[in-house]
């Protein structure tokens, strides 16, 4: 049975089908024993990975209502962690970010910010949310930021290929946002700036604490040779709830060790999600812009035995590495 | 695994609509496509004055249920329809989802008429023909409703002030519909205001009469659970090759996890919840413990002995109406 249950705010995207932004945040939190406040900054039929979509975003002015008026001031709720995704529009990130900074420094809860900006080198905003993303996190108190590799190269202006640069990219990252205590960097892929190289079967999840963004950790993880929508939203999702148990353990939780279990459960989700969808992917070769299946829908509602997990009986199976 | 869509409303805090359904048929191996009719803060029991947010314009859930049939044409096993704010929503919903049965005859339709209850409206008088279309369609589109006693009225034109009567009712809409749920009657026609009936009818058979304890309280969502509910325990009746699943069983077992439900929720409420109604404070301990609840939606619920309440099974099935 669910012992105690948190509450969380998670301002994210919503799709009628499939699982992405709050619809891949959603579920697994819930059935972990979080009570989810989904606010949906935008409802589209499906995410744009299928090709076509429709659907309509939702106007700063209503998500500002809805959280200052409604939530904030009309029920008094209080929030254990806030997450806030994709917001659509220049003027929602702008002033959604502020509300939520604001909240979060008054009432002391701890923001959990996924920079949305884009993903293999392709931007899927407007430019200008890059100059806003950049002056919300050098002025903002956030709890933890959990950049993609291109998100984090785009807030810190500077290409990731291998451990030194990864090392000045952080370097770069607390100089310019020192108001951002954490950052976990999901899935490096050192071999994509090398050409020569051989494709490389492991991928890097690098992380770093105020006020030692010298000595970051990471983790090398095995990939999945599949490229999966919702997998990030699925990460974060889960690495909140690593970060908040319920109970203080009794073992100090640390960064690594949220980073490692919430790495794990996901991986434990995407290899079953692989095996659910590989036989219909195979039927559908991998078109010649994809070099391998493209998993549009995570099988959450499959996975349910294992979201039932406790967080004290997830293994960290990935080797750890410290950077000094 | 089985897969629906579901139209209805969406609330940021609390279980109503859409929040109420999609976690429960979640945990029962569903995957639930939500299409939102409105987003709002909260529910309107907190008072209008506290509700903020939009409703989805025609348009723009037109647009989106254009995007889901077309991209998804063949991925339903049930269509589900609850909240609406306008005419103009149900007619567009009504519209998708008619057109998109009537190509695909063996999924199921559950459609919740939402209109008001105990003799008052919440939504505009010109959605009542349009509700009233869908239920009589000649073509039988929609499987499931479930009114109650007042919605049941408006769509049959009449006062219902008798059990002869709601007979009567139930045998009209059974010309279109073959399984109605009334999901609550008032205390008059039974003549007891201990307990609250709940009348279920499958075509062909007599209409059964459920009797629940009342509890003098009020929990809003438990409509929009027990029609998330019945969509799953119908279609596992319809698809039970061995025919071992009973129609009054179902039902039964329906109203034993609505009543897990509300003693969780009244477990963490932390007061009498009958001093809450109208403070904040007090709707927000009403609200249902739908997450708390995640083991308690089959009909074998996974409990630990170690909790400190617990759930036995009762038999609420009551007799013939």
């Amino acid at each position: 049975m669910i012992d105690d249950t948190r509450q969380i705010l998670s301002i994210q995207s919503h799709v009628v089908h499939g699982y992405v932004g709050n619809k891949a945040a959603t579920f697994p939190l819930q059935y972990r024993g979080w009570n989810v406040d989904s606010l949906n900054t935008v409802q589209f039929s499906n995410h744009p990975g299928y090709g076509s979509f429709t659907g309509f975003r939702d106007d700063k002015e209503n998500l500002y209502k809805i959280i200052d008026s409604g939530l904030i001031n009309g029920l008094n709720i209080k929030y254990n962690a806030i997450i806030t995704g994709y917001l659509p529009s220049v003027d929602s990130l702008q002033s959604i970010s502020r509300l939520v900074n604001d909240l979060c420094i008054k009432e002391q809860i701890p923001w959990i910010l996924d920079p949305v900006l884009g993903d293999n080198g392709k931007l899927y905003v407007d430019m200008e949310c890059v100059t806003i993303y950049k002056d919300i996190l050098s002025t903002c108190q956030v709890y933890l930021t959990v950049p993609n590799q291109f998100e984090m190269e785009t807030l810190t202006g500077m290409k990731i290929k291998d451990m030194d640069t990864l090392k000045r990219s952080f370097q770069n990252f607390h100089r310019s946002y020192p108001g951002v205590k954490r950052v976990i960097v999901s899935s490096i892929d050192f071999s994509m700036d090398h050409s020569q190289s051989t494709d490389c079967d492991t991928y890097t999840v690098a992380f770093a604490e105020s006020p030692n963004f010298d000595q970051f950790q990471y983790f090398t993880v095995e990939k999945i040779q599949a490229h999966f929508n919702g997998s990030g939203d699925l990460f974060s999702a889960l690495l909140v709830d690593m970060l908040f148990p319920v109970v203080e353990q009794s073992v100090t939780s640390t960064l690594a060790s949220a980073v490692g279990k919430a790495l794990n459960l996901t991986h434990q989700i995407l290899n079953k999600t692989y095996r659910l969808t590989v036989k219909s992917v195979e039927t559908h070769p991998p078109s010649e812009t994809e070099t391998v299946p493209h998993i549009k829908d995570l099988k959450l509602i499959q996975c349910a035995e294992l979201l039932r997990i406790r967080t004290e009986d997830i293994d960290i199976r990935y080797p750890l590495s410290q950077v000094k | 695994m089985p897969r629906l869509l579901a139209t209805q409303s969406h609330v940021v805090h609390g279980y109503v609509g859409n929040k109420a359904a999609t976690f429960p048929l979640q945990c029962l191996g569903w995957d639930v496509d939500c299409c939102n009719s409105v987003q709002f803060s909260n529910h309107t029991g907190y008072g209008m004055e506290r509700v903020f947010g939009n409703i989805t314009n025609q348009n723009d859930l037109d647009a989106l249920l254009n995007g889901v049939f077309a991209n998804f044409a063949t991925d339903y096993d049930a269509l589900l329809s609850g909240y609406l704010p306008n005419k103009e929503s149900v007619n567009c919903m009504g519209q998708h989802y008619s057109k998109f049965k009537e190509k695909n005859k063996k999924l199921l339709w559950l459609m919740d008429p939402v209109m008001g209850d105990e003799g008052q409206l919440y939504v505009n008088e010109d959605v009542i023909p349009e509700y009233q279309k869908l239920t009589f369609s000649s073509n039988g589109l929609v499987d499931i409703i479930t009114p109650n006693q007042y919605e049941l009225e408006i769509l049959y034109g009449k006062k219902i002030s008798s059990k002869e009567e709601l007979k009567q009712s139930l045998e009209e809409l059974h010309k279109t519909v073959p399984v109605i749920v009334v999901t609550s009657c008032s205390s008059e026609l039974f003549d007891d205001k201990g307990h609250i009936y709940c009348v279920a009818s499958i075509k062909g058979e007599a209409p059964l009469v459920y009797r629940i304890p009342y509890i003098d309280t009020y929990f809003t969502g438990v409509g929009d659970l027990f029609s998330a509910l019945l969509l799953d325990r119908i279609i596992k009746l319809y698809q039970d090759e061995t025919a071992t699943l009973k129609f009054a069983d179902q039902i039964d077992d329906i109203i034993n996890v609505l009543q897990r439900v509300l003693k969780m929720t009244k477990y963490y409420s932390k007061e009498n919840i009958k001093s809450k109604m109208g403070s904040v404070i007090g709707m927000k301990d009403m609200e249902l413990r739908i997450v708390e609840s995640r083991d308690l939606y089959h009909t074998v619920p996974i409990i630990n002995s170690k909790f400190p309440i617990d759930f036995p099974k009762k038999k609420y099935l009551y007799k013939e109406l």
